[in-house]
């Protein structure tokens, strides 16, 4: 799969309703990366299962599609966790490339 | 008009959300904006009842994936309560599986929208929701209404008898049904024509409205007959909301025939609070017949009234004249 666009806002900055959106997102987008890092340390998955499946429903209509779509591949990761090596290294990988995804939108603070 | 809720048909359209996801309520909130709507929201499912119950909502959307109380729960709870059964739900879900939307519907859902969401399908599901629902109470109303008088029809009476009977029954309050039948109706007809005839009904009607109160029920029963279920009221009160009806009736002058006057009769039953009701609705309606029949028996223009154990009532019984 490419690597979705980080850029790829699919709503319009100019437009005064969908910067308000853009800007809660991002506004929010530090508190869950937060909590999918712990809930990954404390090995909770179902709590990682149910913020994965939040975003793929929520970050779209945000405009972010591809935050929606890294969870998808998290939930479904999730759901395929079969107690192999393979499964939780595959689940794993998708928390760490739905973090790294979500951490190039947020900017750094000065 | 009976109690029949217009106002509520013109009012701004309340949508309820129930979604345990702050996000989703953010983006419905900014996107649902421009619809003529006033949108709430609650975060589980025993809460989103509770408001439902409140608000009575022209709409629901129910996620179906909420910790605790799921969306399927929530939805069998709002459709088990009576108060909320026919507030139409539209299910969100994550979830794009035909096993779910099937169960949604079984479970008495109009809709199912996947998320994430298209939002001009979203909007276009909640007009289409919102409209279905208010014709379908236009409906609902109108089949309850009498064109011609504009009382509850027949079969909406036995409907509400049995809910204020069972009221009554219940919490012991006072009741009384009246039987009221319009003096040599058929004369009326047949000297000024049936449109003479379809005004003195419309007109009797007016005044039984206007001299009940909100809380009574007014029917027409048949032809020329109304039937009055007056909740929390003794049969004495009955009696004289009665003669008010009966007086106004007598002292009403006709447009078609200003020299023929209309007189009505009146057959009352009632029980008083916390007095034992021991008859089935239809045999307390039948009771209140029998006081009518006695009172066109005594000369028309009567009312005639007794207590639901046979007694008669505290007040005298003249006859005016």
């Amino acid at each position: 799969m490419n690597a979705p666009d980080p850029n790829a806002f699919s709503l319009d900055v100019n437009d005064p309703e969908d910067a308000e959106l853009i800007e809660y997102f991002l506004g929010e987008l530090p508190e869950k990366v937060s909590a999918i890092a712990s809930a990954l340390t404390g090995e909770d998955i179902k709590e990682l299962g149910r913020i994965a499946h939040q975003l793929k429903g929520a970050a779209p209509g945000f405009g972010f599609p591809a935050i929606g779509s890294a969870a998808d591949q998290l939930e479904g990761s999730i759901r395929e966790l079969d107690g192999t090596v393979a499964s939780m290294k595959s689940v794993q990988e998708e928390v760490e490339s739905l973090l790294s995804l979500c951490q190039s939108y947020i900017t750094p603070k000065s | 008009m009976p109690d029949v809720n217009l106002t509520q048909l013109d009012a701004t359209p309340v949508v309820l959300l129930i979604d345990d996801s702050q996000f989703v309520h953010r983006l419905l909130d900014a996107r649902l904006r421009s619809e003529s709507i006033s949108l709430i929201g609650e975060h589980d499912g025993e809460a989103g009842l509770e408001r439902a119950i409140e608000e009575n909502p022209a709409l629901i959307l129910l996620d179906l994936d909420m910790p605790v109380m799921d969306g399927f729960e929530t939805l069998r709870a709002l459709k088990d309560e009576p108060r909320t059964r026919d507030i139409p739900i539209i299910v969100l879900s994550g979830m794009n599986s035909s096993q779910d939307k099937v169960t949604a519907f079984d479970l008495g859902a109009v809709d199912f929208v996947t998320k994430p969401f298209e939002l001009t399908e979203l909007r276009a599901r909640v007009r289409s929701s919102l409209k279905m629902s208010t014709l379908l109470q236009m409906l609902s109303q109108k089949a309850q209404i009498d064109g011609l008088s504009g009382l509850f029809n027949r079969a909406c009476f036995d409907e509400r008898l049995n809910g204020e009977y069972d009221r009554a029954v219940r919490h012991g309050h006072a009741m009384s049904i009246a039987m009221i039948d319009l003096d040599h109706f058929k004369s009326i007809n047949d000297t000024y024509g049936h449109p003479a005839g379809d005004a003195v009904i419309a007109g009797v009607a007016q005044i039984i409205l206007h001299e009940s109160r909100s809380s009574d029920i007014a029917c027409r029963y048949g032809g020329e007959e109304f039937v009055l279920i007056m909740p929390e009221t003794n049969p004495e009160q009955a009696y004289n909301l009665c003669q008010r009806i009966r007086e106004r009736c007598e002292t009403t002058i006709w447009a078609r025939h200003p020299n023929r006057a209309v007189t009505l009769s009146a057959g009352v039953v009632g029980a008083n609070e916390g007095s034992p009701i021991n008859c089935t609705p239809s045999a307390w309606v039948e009771m209140a017949d029998r006081n009518l029949y006695d009172a066109k028996q005594a000369g028309r223009n009567v009312v005639k009234a007794s207590h639901i154990d046979g007694s008669p009532i505290q007040v005298t019984q003249a006859k005016a004249g």
